[in-house]
């Protein structure tokens, strides 16, 4: 076995040019190696789709005790699931699931969906709108929010702080510094948060009824619901807006999935591939491990760029194209394994109802130039407008 | 001959093995997964489908033994 030294680059993976788009250096990278040593942030990156997944598939080695790329937020988010490993890690996740998963969320399909419908239906009906605000923002706050059960001040503060919950996964640059505070009221709210603040009937009320129950260890009601908000209001936010602008940028492929509304599954699938939500995720390495021919030694900290295992030509044919059709089933967008996204079939249900809705009531999107700001961890438009909606 | 394995904790009902593999699984109403065919021949078309079951399950809850 060749056990050479990786590769090495001097990319920073988090300056402002790249997170703001990352796949010129995803290219970059996945072509010196598929573990490439990035000295600027002290991390190896894994590139190709293939290490990413067996990486994702083996937490005995590639440990999520440093999932951030700080060590405060490494620090703060020790004894939740997304930071611990099993066995440790398989209770956690269950509690977390357990209000969460697929089967837990079936009662909500049509509700979200009618939501959806409605949302879409106005903004058509409006000729213009801005994408983002009006729609990637409005649904899944609004979903979240009455999933959880919260009301007032919660409410108000959900986006700044989900946003800030991703951004401090970041290394210590001045994005994560400015958005710690912030992150801090969440953290803050969720350690002091009670059933009576949650509305009655909600999954946020159910998880105290558990934790009463003694279904789940005392004081960590707080946590889950934590967790609810700080993972799955940004990303969720990111995917939809993808959904509005590779819809507009593509009138093809938009034209595919209103024509055969079978492929809302796939079109979302190749959405994720394509852009996908979250830039980089951390794993700490257990041992000393070969990757791809490549020592790294124990104790690094890798970064997993699941954007770049997304556009691996050794896995996609073609994979710079967005094909609504490909239906890339086995994308790296959601993670896999043990710690694949505890959410994922939330945001399955958001997703496909918001691509259903515009597949029924616009004929045409004609969108402005997508405005990006630089963050850290979710890559996500800020704003788009839609300057002209053709009805169906 | 081989068996399709659930890692029944880990599996949490996201129900892509059925789209994938519609004649050897489901999810029942309440939302768990029934293998209906377990033992697979070597070389049959199930095999196939089976394996690619295993490959979609975004929790790794899937193997084939």
């Amino acid at each position: 076995m060749n056990r050479s030294t990786p590769a090495s680059s001097d990319t920073d993976l988090f300056a402002d040019e790249v997170v703001i788009d990352p796949y010129p250096t995803y290219a970059e990278l996945r072509d010196l190696g598929a573990v490439v040593h990035l000295p600027a942030n002290d991390v190896y990156a894994l590139t190709r789709y293939d290490v990413i997944r067996d990486a994702l598939a083996d937490p005995g080695t590639f440990s999520s005790r440093t999932i951030g790329f700080n060590s405060v937020v490494n620090e703060a988010l020790q004894g939740t699931s997304l930071a611990s490993d099993p066995p440790i890690h398989t209770e956690l996740r269950a509690t977390l699931s357990e209000n969460l998963s697929p089967r837990a969320l079936r009662g909500l399909r049509d509700q979200i969906h009618t939501k959806a419908d409605a949302l879409v239906a106005d903004l058509v009906a409006r000729g213009s709108f801005e994408a983002i605000d009006a729609l990637a923002r409005a649904f899944p706050l609004e979903v979240v929010a009455d999933l959880i059960g919260f009301t007032g001040e919660v409410r108000d503060n959900m986006l700044r702080w989900g946003q800030a919950a991703m951004e401090v996964i970041g290394p210590m640059n001045q994005r994560t510094a400015e958005n710690f505070p912030i992150a801090g009221e969440l953290y803050g709210w969720c350690t002091g948060v009670r059933a009576g603040d949650l509305a009655p009937g909600s999954v946020g009320r159910g998880i105290f009824d558990a934790e009463d129950r003694g279904a789940i260890p005392s004081g960590t009601a707080g946590h889950i619901i934590h967790q609810y908000l700080g993972a799955g209001v940004d990303t969720t936010i990111a995917a939809l807006g993808n959904i509005v602008a590779l819809f507009s940028a593509f009138p093809d492929q938009f034209d595919l999935v209103r024509g055969d509304s079978a492929l809302v599954p796939a079109a979302f699938n190749e959405i994720l591939r394509f852009w996908a939500p979250v830039h980089a995720w951390g794993r700490s390495v257990t041992r000393d491990v070969n990757i791809d021919g490549t020592l790294v030694p124990a104790g690094s900290q890798v970064a997993i760029l699941f954007g770049a295992g997304n556009r691996d030509p050794r896995h996609y044919e073609n994979p710079d194209a967005f094909l609504v059709q490909r239906n890339p089933v086995d994308h790296l967008s959601f993670g896999y394994g043990p710690h694949g996204c505890a959410g994922q079939g939330l945001a399955r249900l958001e997703a496909h109802a918001v691509i259903g809705a515009l597949a029924v009531h616009a004929q045409r999107l004609v969108a402005a130039e997508p405005v990006r700001l630089p963050s850290n961890i979710t890559r996500s438009i800020d704003a788009l407008e839609i300057l002209k909606v053709v009805p169906a | 001959m081989k068996k399709i394995v659930i890692d029944r904790p880990r599996c949490e009902g996201h129900g892509l093995c059925e789209e994938i593999a519609p004649d050897l699984m489901h999810l029942d109403d309440a939302g768990e997964l029934i293998l209906d065919v377990e033992d697979i021949p070597e070389g049959s078309p199930e095999l196939t489908d089976a394996g690619a079951a295993v490959r979609v399950c975004p929790v790794a809850a899937l193997r084939l033994a």
